[in-house]
């Protein structure tokens, strides 16, 4: 009896790890965390408010389980409420859906193409590429040719598959499932930040003890 | 006479240690083997990739040490051609990786999902260098 009871008042919360709201919104509980109640709180849980969204905010806002478990023992003062998985949710303003901007993409992409350009053309000329292809060709040929564009040209092009194959991107088609070396590195970075905000922009989660 | 000779040996052998592990370990870093044998699904063939790497740098000594000559067909270049290619290219695409440009400048234009657009650009850019190299910058004079 009393084990079915304990059951019957634990709620089971699991906070997300990215929430995306718009400016002027209302974040609701289960907008930030995944719940599992009893049938009776259960739905005044998932609407209950977390967190307001004002001109106050910044655009990055980190909800803390603590608080949530606060808003939740002073509502429903029995209940016992059990923690799961991380212990706060970093909720994003996305201010007025800004798209990609034309021009600022057109300049990486030129910045991105001209620079990998003089970059192989410096890798080549430093390590005297041409006089190592001039002289594979001899030991192939047996002649002397001072451009060797039979092995030139399938060097140029491989050149690029090679970097293909790595990323693992036969431009949008896959070559298999994996993510791609890039893709775990951008997940990577993306975890970077979070943990950093996380610190610094939860109040909680930094304080001075002895603030003189 | 044996002293200096036995020393030359040792100087040779210690130079050739150190760049030979220098070299393992520059591949190793860039995890350009992994890479592969991932694609391909052949893990266990590891070891076999190892000595191909191996036999690979020692014929590649011989070739530039001793000036071999095989007269055989100039179509033979061709295969030679793509996978030199194909390996500097991957030692490229691996050094970007490492210097984590390409995240943060996705990021910064709000590009997150269409990462493959840039590195296009960056796989065309290569493409077009180094034909332009070839073809045209290495003759101005």
């Amino acid at each position: 009896m009393w084990e079915v009871n304990v059951l019957e008042k634990t709620i089971y919360i699991r906070m997300r790890n990215r929430v995306q709201t718009k400016p002027e919104e209302r974040v609701l509980l289960k907008d930030v965390a995944q719940i599992i109640a009893p049938d009776a709180v259960l739905s005044s849980l998932k609407e209950m408010l977390v967190h307001l969204v004002t001109d106050m905010d910044r655009n990055i806002i980190v909800i803390d389980v603590m608080h949530i478990i606060q808003l939740i023992t002073t509502k429903f003062g029995d209940m016992e409420v059990q923690t799961i998985g991380p212990a706060q949710t970093i909720i994003e303003v996305t201010n007025k859906k800004k798209g990609i901007s034309i021009p600022f993409f057109l300049l990486i992409w030129f910045l991105l193409f001209f620079g990998s350009a003089m970059a192989i053309m410096n890798f080549h000329d430093d390590v005297s590429m041409k006089s190592v292809q001039e002289k594979i060709y001899t030991i192939i040929t047996g002649k002397n040719e001072a451009k060797p564009l039979l092995f030139q040209i399938p060097y140029s092009i491989g050149l690029g598959l090679g970097m293909i194959l790595f990323f693992n991107h036969f431009f949008k088609k896959r070559l298999n499932d994996e993510p791609s070396p890039l893709e775990v590195e951008m997940f990577n970075y993306q975890m970077d930040l979070d943990n950093y905000v996380i610190i610094h922009e939860n109040k909680e989660s930094m304080k001075r003890v002895n603030d003189d | 006479m044996t002293i200096k000779i036995v020393s030359i040996i040792f100087l040779g052998l210690a130079s050739g240690l150190a760049v030979g592990s220098g070299f393992v370990a520059f591949l190793t870093v860039l995890g350009i083997i992994p890479r592969l044998t991932q694609l391909t699904k052949t893990m266990k063939m590891i070891q076999h990739y190892e000595w191909a790497v191996v036999i690979g740098a020692i014929s590649g000594v011989l070739a530039s040490l001793r000036d071999p000559l095989l007269p055989i067909s100039a179509y033979f270049l061709i295969p030679l051609g793509i996978s030199g290619g194909v390996f500097v290219g991957m030692l490229a695409a691996a050094l970007t990786e490492v210097l984590n440009v390409l995240p943060i400048l996705a990021k910064r234009i709000r590009l997150d999902g269409e990462i493959v657009i840039l590195i296009m650009a960056i796989v065309l850019g290569k493409i077009f260098g180094s034909i332009f190299q070839w073809l045209y910058f290495v003759h101005i004079k």
